[in-house]
């Protein structure tokens, strides 16, 4: 755990919360088989738990605060409608959005 | 499109295997083992499988399961909890062995339905983890301190120093006016430096490391640091990390007086460097 500031870098920083979940939430081998989460709530969770992190003061100063009520999540609430919120909330939080999907 | 009523009924209850990731059954199985056997290392079991091993922790299937699942999934303490813990395993894994790391909850109802995973997809994972062995995967992210930056330029471009010298003895309405300009200067010359400073990074990084690939760049409450994020990188390395750790040091001084400061983060699993679906099966 040393600071190496005179080679030119920093490192031995505790790992943030951000490069833990761009990894762990984004990155790894996705099994096709017995999981219990499909991969389409995962990019939901990623999104949630980046705008809670990321957002969560400034999605409410616009008075956005869905994510606290029960349609989160919800496949039989709109999953189309969902996506196009979370678009919305991640360009307002100058977040990479998630792609567009079909709709259907 | 088959009701759940059509096949078998799924568990809700019991426990579960949560997988972390797969290792090679005579690295982990070697020193990790020992560690769990002696009680020095906790709340990981092996499941080996021929060549392979899956690491795995028991979990609640009714924790798990839905219809909890969504519940859990807005209780951000224990959603950051369970991230933090995928994460802590799979580094304490790497310490003795390589590993493929699986994507966040990842669960398997029976020890059977594991198994079957291991031994099915074993050539998949095998070229997996022989891509890893030996090596781990770094983050290298650069954040710019505008001030710095804006010296620096001062320093190298007439210019910018010409600007800096009238905003300096510029009174009342006028220092206003001098100052919007400089900063507009600074501005765009920030703007083409980001660029080539990301280009330039990755370039001498990626020379060093086996692979690697550029992320998106974080938002200053993403990063936690106020200064701006202008590069955000993961590399696959050796695991002495020699020549990559010099190749950082020479990239740190080279852009120390454009303000700009590098941080490297890990050793990671390999996240960022296996395959994310494994094919059909």
């Amino acid at each position: 755990m040393s600071s190496r500031e005179l080679e030119g870098y920093r490192s031995g920083q505790p790992a943030q919360l951000a490069d833990v979940l761009e990894r762990v939430l984004d990155k790894g081998i996705v099994i096709a088989g017995d999981i219990q989460i499909n991969l389409l709530d995962i990019e939901l969770l990623t999104v949630k738990i980046r705008l809670l992190i990321a957002s969560a003061d400034k999605a409410r100063e616009m008075g956005i605060d869905w994510w606290e009520g029960d349609a989160f999540l919800s496949k039989r609430n709109g999953q189309g409608e969902l996506e196009e919120r979370l678009r919305k909330l991640e360009e307002a939080a100058g977040l990479p959005t998630s792609p567009k999907q079909e709709s259907g | 499109m088959t009701t759940p009523a059509a096949t078998a009924p799924l568990r809700r209850d019991g426990l579960g295997w949560y997988l972390y990731g797969v290792a090679a059954a005579d690295e982990a199985s070697a020193r990790l083992g020992a560690g769990l056997a002696a009680g020095t290392v906790q709340g990981i079991d092996l499941v080996a499988e021929g060549p392979l091993v899956g690491v795995t922790s028991r979990v609640s299937l009714q924790e798990f399961a839905e219809p909890a699942l969504p519940e859990r999934l807005r209780d951000t303490t224990w959603l950051e909890q369970m991230i933090r813990t995928h994460e802590q395993v799979l580094e304490r894994v790497l310490e003795d062995a390589s590993v493929v790391p699986c994507r966040f909850c990842s669960v398997y109802r029976s020890e059977a339905e594991l198994r079957r995973f291991l031994s099915e997809r074993r050539e998949v994972l095998q070229a997996a983890l022989d891509r890893v062995r030996g090596r781990v995967e770094v983050g290298v992210k650069a954040f710019i301190d505008r001030d710095r930056f804006a010296a620096g330029r001062a320093r190298q471009n007439e210019d910018v120093r010409q600007q800096e010298t009238q905003v300096s003895s510029a009174e009342g309405g006028r220092a206003y006016l001098e100052r919007r300009r400089f900063e507009q200067l600074v501005a765009s010359e920030l703007e083409r430096f980001r660029g080539e400073a990301a280009d330039r990074l990755h370039t001498r990084l990626l020379a060093a490391a086996e692979d690697g690939l550029a992320l998106p760049l974080q938002a200053p409450e993403l990063s936690g640091r106020e200064e701006e994020m202008v590069f955000n990188g993961a590399y696959l390395v050796t695991a002495d990390r020699g020549a990559f750790e010099q190749a950082l040091a020479s990239l740190g001084r080279d852009f120390r007086d454009d303000g700009v400061e590098l941080e490297l983060t890990g050793p990671w699993p390999a996240y960022n460097f296996v395959p994310e679906e494994l094919g059909a099966e």
